[in-house]
């Protein structure tokens, strides 16, 4: 899988990946809500280059149509799928997630998504509308001071982090989740000591965090850690930003 | 948002290509999910010249075009209960079936050509000018040749390109000859570019 499966999103709405990288990019947009948001937008904005395209059909296509679809049974409707569930004191999944991501990596581009008449974006924003702002409010600060280390296990950890907003926000993008029973974890270190920051859940691979008075650590670390997490890191470090 | 209300417009009117050409698409689409044949003959007429236009502008060939013009719109009629309003409209829905289609048809074409001729990158078709020059050119809705215009070249063509001709981004890279992040992100600003220029309502 590519590095950075978000970098794809582009090409994905335009069909121009290969059936690995789109399944590859599907299981991405199931975890993140606000990629799945800036998908739909974007194909909706492909779909209008369909108006250019306009072209009068046989007219014979209209029978055919119509004698096929005559004979054809339908799906039925999917069930709805299952609600997230979250436990409060684990790590919150954001669900702007990788966009974020995204965000510090490509610029301001994504987060004029957000400003924008996004069609679902009222049904996130009652999700994750105060972490996301308090999370932009971190990422304009003037100030602000972004890192990035690959982890080991693949993938990427970005730590932005503003003496101005006195915090930081950790965005973990892994290729993939840990193994069963497994799960990444985040920690700032202090004076040498690890403080947890947060764990993911099971199955879970990309994460935003904010962290209160982030630059006062040294370091950001993450590990892989049995589920539900560590009182300290029981694993060597899978990827280590260092602040200062 | 690539609907726009035009209340009142009859919607047994022949389509015409203009913006906002699919009043009702959406109730159409939900009526077509529960069987109404009657309803998925009126959603065909809105949206097959569109379906059929962009599969042989993908495909060249209006052959096969037909013919996978027509598994489109029956795939439409098949899985008209999964749209999903609140992820966008539904006429973008149907696009994105056929282009889906379209591409698997070229890549499958290509796959086979591949097997019989060793092609190289020269097989993948036309100089990427003549095919940007032929897409602007014939491009019948205003706003979007405008929108098209607003972008920058690169992202122009890794975006026509990709779209039109169902190149990977792999052989836009080879096309423009330019690296591969930057083709990705190239089709992902020119998207975004064009999103925010048609919304924007601009009138070339």
């Amino acid at each position: 899988m590519t590095p950075d499966v978000h970098a794809l999103l582009g090409a994905y709405v335009l069909d121009a990946v290969d059936d690995i990288e789109r399944a590859a990019f599907d299981r991405h947009l199931r975890e993140c809500e606000v990629c799945r948001m800036e998908t739909d937008e974007l194909r909706e904005v492909a779909a209008r280059l369909a108006d250019g395209a306009w072209s009068a059909p046989p007219p014979r296509l209209r029978e055919n149509v119509l004698a096929e679809i005559a004979g054809t049974r339908q799906l039925a409707p999917s069930a709805p799928a299952p609600a997230r569930r979250r436990s409060p004191g684990r790590l919150r999944l954001l669900a702007a997630a990788a966009v974020v991501v995204a965000a510090v990596g490509a610029g301001a581009a994504v987060w004029t998504i957000q400003d924008q008449r996004v069609r679902d974006a009222r049904q996130l924003a009652a999700l994750a509308g105060q972490r996301e702002a308090r999370v932009r409010s971190i990422l304009s600060a003037p100030d602000v001071q972004v890192r990035a280390e690959r982890l080991t296990s693949g993938g990427r950890v970005t730590v932005a982090s503003s003496r101005l907003r006195d915090a930081g926000v950790i965005m973990l993008a892994a290729d993939g989740a840990p193994g069963p029973g497994r799960v990444y974890q985040l920690w700032t270190i202090r004076a040498g000591t690890p403080a947890s920051a947060g764990a993911l859940g099971e199955g879970q691979s990309t994460a935003v965090q904010v962290v209160d008075g982030m630059p006062g650590a040294s370091d950001v670390g993450v590990t892989v850690e049995p589920a539900p997490g560590s009182a300290t890191p029981t694993t060597p470090l899978d990827a280590v930003v260092n602040l200062t | 948002m690539a609907e726009r209300d035009i209340g009142g417009r009859p919607d047994y009117l022949t389509p015409v290509p203009g913006p906002g050409t699919a009043p009702g698409a959406e109730v159409l689409l939900a009526a077509v999910a529960r069987g109404d044949e009657k309803a998925f003959g009126r959603l065909y007429d809105l949206v097959a010249p569109r379906v059929y236009g962009l599969v042989r502008r993908v495909l060249r060939d209006p052959a096969q075009a037909e013919e996978v013009a027509q598994e489109v719109l029956v795939e439409v009629w098949r899985t008209a209960s999964r749209f999903d309003p609140a992820r966008g409209s539904a006429t973008s829905w149907v696009f994105t079936i056929a282009h889906r289609r379209a591409v698997d048809r070229v890549r499958a074409e290509q796959a086979a050509a591949e097997r019989v001729v060793r092609a190289g990158v020269a097989a993948i078709g036309t100089p990427y000018d003549e095919v940007a020059d032929e897409v602007t050119g014939r491009l019948e809705r205003q706003q979007v040749r405008h929108c098209l215009e607003v972008l920058t070249e690169v992202q122009r063509e890794a975006v026509t390109l990709a779209f039109y001709q169902g190149h990977s981004y792999p052989q836009v890279s080879e096309l423009l000859r330019v690296p591969l992040p930057t083709v990705k992100s190239r089709m992902r600003d020119g998207l975004i570019r064009l999103r925010d220029c048609l919304s924007a309502g601009v009138a070339a």
